[in-house]
């Protein structure tokens, strides 16, 4: 009279829609917008390789409204990811410790935040340098 | 004391680092300079705002795909950007348990994985 008969405790089906796991669910749907941005560059390399047409045919739907709306939506949604990403970023490393001390994770969040609008600022300023420069 | 030798076969060795890694190193990718990168290619590229409306065209967008450089950041971005999402995708729908797992893993791994082969054949296709 052994056999187990472990507890499972009861878990409504759609959990993930409530909270406090809403959070996690919108966190991780960030990674659909990350993926679908990349099917968006994919679809205009695809129009590259087919000929000057079909790339233009791709700049025009670029161009829409839209694609203007999807854009944002995409940017909003990436902007949550940045967010996020470096909220995880003390879990996920290894302790940070300087002079003897914890630098607490929220220093690290801020750190890195800082660094990542530097980065995506920095990006812009180079490619609009390069632009008003040619 | 009696001592007890245990014959144990090395442990199984885990594939899950690679796509930890690959999930990794898009969303730090994507955290850093996804934002840069959707205004530019989604806004300001095509609707011509703070740019030459040159850089848009097919022989300029053509010349940036065909320099080595530029080939290995089109590559950078759409493969990782695919694999981050592939993870992530992945790892909710299995909590979710939305189904089987070989089929989960054919619809976020496979997909990405296919995906990443069809951009690599692409940057070949278009050439140096």
């Amino acid at each position: 009279m052994s056999e187990r008969r472990p507890f499972h405790r009861p878990q409504p089906r759609y959990w993930w829609a409530h909270k406090p796991y809403l959070a996690y669910t919108l966190r991780e749907l960030t990674g659909v917008a990350v993926a679908l941005y990349a099917a968006i560059l994919l679809a205009g390399l695809v129009c590259l390789w087919r000929g000057p047409q079909a790339f233009d045919v791709y700049r025009k739907i670029l161009a829409s409204k839209g694609s203007l709306l999807v854009h944002l939506v995409l940017l909003a949604a990436v902007l949550w990811h940045v967010i996020t990403w470096f909220q995880i970023l003390p879990k996920t490393m290894p302790k940070l410790i300087l002079g003897g001390r914890l630098v607490p994770p929220r220093s690290v969040t801020a750190i890195a935040l800082v660094l990542a609008f530097f980065c995506s600022a920095g990006l812009l300023v180079v490619v609009i340098v390069i632009g008003a420069l040619s | 004391m009696k001592h007890v030798t245990i014959n144990r076969s090395a442990p199984k060795r885990s594939v899950a680092p690679v796509f930890w890694l690959l999930f990794g190193a898009g969303g730090m990718l994507s955290a850093l300079f996804g934002p840069a990168l959707i205004i530019l290619t989604g806004l300001m590229l095509p609707h011509g705002w703070g740019l030459p409306a040159s850089f848009a065209d097919f022989p300029h967008v053509l010349g940036f795909v065909r320099h080595p450089l530029g080939k290995l950041v089109v590559l950078a971005v759409i493969a990782l950007f695919f694999w981050h999402g592939a993870e992530r995708m992945f790892l909710t729908l299995k909590d979710m348990r939305a189904g089987p797992l070989p089929l989960l893993r054919l619809l976020t791994y496979g997909v990405a994985a296919l995906l990443t082969l069809v951009t690599i054949a692409l940057l070949l296709a278009i050439e140096f």
